[in-house]
């Protein structure tokens, strides 16, 4: 029971990051993420754990790219017996995926999907689709009669049509999708019990990817709020010497630092099938909401004034952290199914290791 | 990286499993006042030690088991997690074993190690004082050199076990010239000394856990220096990081227990006809208990592992200092709330439960202050990892 990045690990995290520091726009920084194999989820490949990895980076960059759903679609789809030809074999295309699950009124569960699939058609609204214009395809989340599909249909499908709608982070433009009738293709549907895991997974890995970019804007909030602590200085001294400050700064780097232990656990034993892998990942989620936000104010809180300025990066990261917070159920979503499963489950048993 | 045990850990875990299965005390026998407590635990240790789950990562030729550290961890997880009681020498194993260890010469590894393994001696940390808490470099306890031995002279506070304890390790200034921590010292002092006196202090939770020690002229033999003249304060840093670190798994799994049994008391207790638990601001109360334990346990996890892979616990053992005090304190919170005014109904089937959830709650509140309180924990991670400015 260790933690530690294999070497391995930590040579992708930090081929990531080179990459990434050399600059570009938004789409450069997708060709390259692709190129460098940043999608080859499976077995042999890429695994909770690396996609965190990536996650983390190009939250520290605050990079545009539809990566969290183009990942998170394929790890959901891993490990299901028998997929379709059209859901097998997704690291060559379509390239950039994006899910389509929430809907106008409704929460970050299934009880909220009213969009349905019914003679191969989907119809409904969904909400907060994110990257749509990246989006080579969009994998739809549609109620088959009481229980979860999953279907991947064509940016440029008819019957699908894609609206920009307000979003609080501009790095991660968000749409409303309208499904009138669309052709969910079989050769790329997942129904039954194979769609009710990969639906729970989505779940937990779009949680985990959200929670981890956040982590990482707030890793360099975090390291941008210490250097300024230490140069600015007022009456005298650097601010970063009182200890008010020092200690906000302090409490940032347990939060950052606590909430990346639990995103890699929760990936970890996602990649390792654990019995409490969703629960994990749960808690994980809800646990780094609030921490990588704690993070961000922080911040705003030691430069001050400036931090309140259009131009100063601070209110980038905290916008990114807060969408992230909310994409796959906020803090208090994930509390109240947390506390809804212990009273369920009465007394369950202690976890040892 | 690896979440799973090997095979071998496997048997472990199973082994010690059944073995506490049908040896571990039912906790209702287990006497509460200390008197009677303290030679019931030492029992308790010495079964454990000689079933090989005490030191089991410590030196094969002083008495440990040379296992490997993370044995030890399994072993104390299962101890945990069965509800076991704690073991009297804890100051020894936590702290002073592991200093003697890493600091000690040869006479003093065969003197002690194998003692403080089987609850033979209890020893006690003479560390704070009433005038050098947080700030304990500036320590006034001094030790005079005359001859062949030292003479201690002073007072301190917050002694855990003190008043059973029968060596102390107290940290001193060997050296008037300097007034701060490099002029410290660490003696291993016989509580049987003439000069010695402990004055029992009793806790918010009515029991007598720590005590005063007031020190007039006790001598102290010079072999019985800890490490170098003047390496004090680089033992106690040292023994006092290790504590914090590898101290968090087993702390998680007694937090988780508690939770179950808070659970139990949550779903079995009713109040206006429906069970607490069935509220939804009472689920996401434990909810937010659960989270805090979790959150420690995947971050022990980390730092345990880059200290099982041979690096340091080292700074970041702050971060899992504030973590465990932080869970522990919601936890006693969460249970007082929870439990509500089912906590003052007077009824025989709660008095039991309900003394347990006071003293955990109020326990709980020194999770936030001994070995380094919060604040200091906070300002040590300032300092050392995000090296913030002084001045």
């Amino acid at each position: 029971m260790d933690l530690e990045l294999t070497d391995e690990q930590k040579l992708l995290s930090d081929s990531v990051e080179t990459l990434l520091e050399r600059g570009g726009d938004a789409a450069d920084a997708w060709d390259k993420i692709v190129e460098f194999g940043g999608l080859m989820v499976g077995p042999e490949g890429l695994g909770a754990v690396e996609l965190c990895l990536i996650a983390n980076r190009l939250g520290a960059h605050l990079a545009s790219v539809p990566y969290l759903g183009s990942a998170a679609a394929r790890y959901a789809l891993l490990g299901t017996e028998d997929l379709p030809a059209g859901l097998a074999g997704l690291d060559e295309e379509p390239t950039a995926i994006t899910p389509a699950f929430v809907e106008p009124g409704g929460g970050w569960t299934f009880a909220g999907v009213r969009t349905t699939l019914a003679d191969g058609a989907l119809s409904g609204e969904k909400a907060a689709v994110e990257h749509a214009d990246a989006a080579d395809a969009l994998l739809v989340v549609a109620d088959a009669g009481g229980g979860p599909a999953l279907a991947l249909v064509r940016r440029d499908a008819d019957g699908l049509r894609l609206s920009a709608q307000e979003s609080i982070d501009p790095g991660t433009p968000l749409a409303r999708a309208t499904l009138d009738g669309v052709a969910a293709p079989a050769e790329a549907t997942l129904g039954g019990d194979a769609a009710r895991a990969a639906f729970e997974r989505l779940l937990s890995i779009g949680g985990l990817l959200a929670a981890a970019e956040a982590n990482g804007a707030a890793e360099v909030l975090l390291a941008q709020a210490v250097e300024y602590a230490g140069t600015r200085r007022q009456f005298g001294r650097t601010i970063g010497s009182n200890q008010a400050l020092r200690h906000i700064l302090a409490e940032m780097y347990v939060r950052r630092t606590s909430s990346w232990s639990s995103i890699l656990y929760s990936a970890a034993a996602l990649d390792d099938g654990a019995a409490d892998a969703a629960t994990a990942a749960g808690v994980s989620k809800a646990y780094a909401s609030r921490a990588t936000r704690e993070v961000a104010h922080g911040a705003m809180q030691v430069f001050g004034g400036i931090a309140f300025t259009e131009e100063h990066d601070a209110h980038r990261f905290l916008r990114r952290i807060n969408l992230r917070g909310s994409q796959f159920g906020d803090a208090e979503h994930h509390e109240r199914l947390l506390g809804r499963a212990l009273a369920a489950s009465r007394a369950g048993t202690a976890t040892v290791a | 990286m690896r979440l799973e045990l090997n095979a071998e850990e496997r048997e472990l875990q199973a082994e010690v499993r059944d073995w506490l299965a049908a040896n571990a005390p039912d906790p209702d026998e287990i006497p509460t006042h200390l008197d009677q407590r303290i030679p019931y635990l030492r029992e308790w240790q010495a079964r454990c030690y000689a079933q090989g789950y005490v030191g089991r990562s410590w030196p094969a030729e002083f008495g440990g088991g040379g296992r490997p550290p993370v044995e030890q961890i399994i072993v104390d997880q299962e101890l945990a997690a069965a509800g076991a009681p704690e073991f009297p020498s804890v100051v020894g194993l936590d702290v002073l074993g592991p200093s003697l260890i890493t600091f000690g010469n040869e006479e003093q590894k065969r003197a002690h190690i194998e003692k403080i393994l089987s609850a033979e001696e209890i020893w006690c940390q003479g560390f704070s004082e009433p005038e050098a808490g947080s700030d304990l470099a500036s320590l006034r306890t001094k030790a005079v050199e005359d001859g062949d031995n030292f003479v201690i002279s002073g007072q301190k506070t917050w002694i855990s076990w003190g008043q059973w304890a029968s060596w102390c390790g107290v940290l001193c200034r060997t050296d008037e010239s300097d007034k701060k921590h490099r002029g410290l010292s660490i003696l291993i002092m016989d509580m049987s000394s003439p000069g010695v006196q402990v004055r029992p202090m009793t806790q918010i939770t009515g029991h007598a856990e720590f005590a005063e020690l007031f020190l007039d002229e006790v001598v102290v033999p010079k072999e019985n220096l800890l490490g170098e003249r003047g390496q004090g304060w680089l033992i106690t840093l040292h023994t006092l990081g290790h504590e914090r670190g590898t101290a968090a798994l087993p702390r998680q799994v007694k937090m988780r227990t508690w939770l179950d049994r808070l659970l139990a008391d949550a779903s079995s207790r009713r109040v206006d006809g429906a069970a607490l638990i069935d509220d939804e601001a009472t689920q996401v109360k434990l909810a937010q208990a659960q989270i805090g334990v979790e959150v420690l346990r995947h971050h022990a996890y980390r730092t345990v592992g880059e200290f099982l892979n041979g690096g340091a616990v080292g700074e970041d053992s702050s971060t899992v200092k504030l973590l465990m005090a932080e869970a522990e304190q919601r936890l006693g919170e969460t249970a007082i709330d929870v439990l509500g005014p089912t906590m003052f109904d007077g009824e025989d089937a709660h008095r039991k439960a309900n003394e347990f959830w006071y003293e955990t709650y109020l326990y709980s509140r020194a999770a936030g202050v001994y070995g380094g309180t919060q604040q200091i924990q906070r300002g040590i991670i300032a300092d050392r990892i995000l090296q913030l400015p002084v001045k």
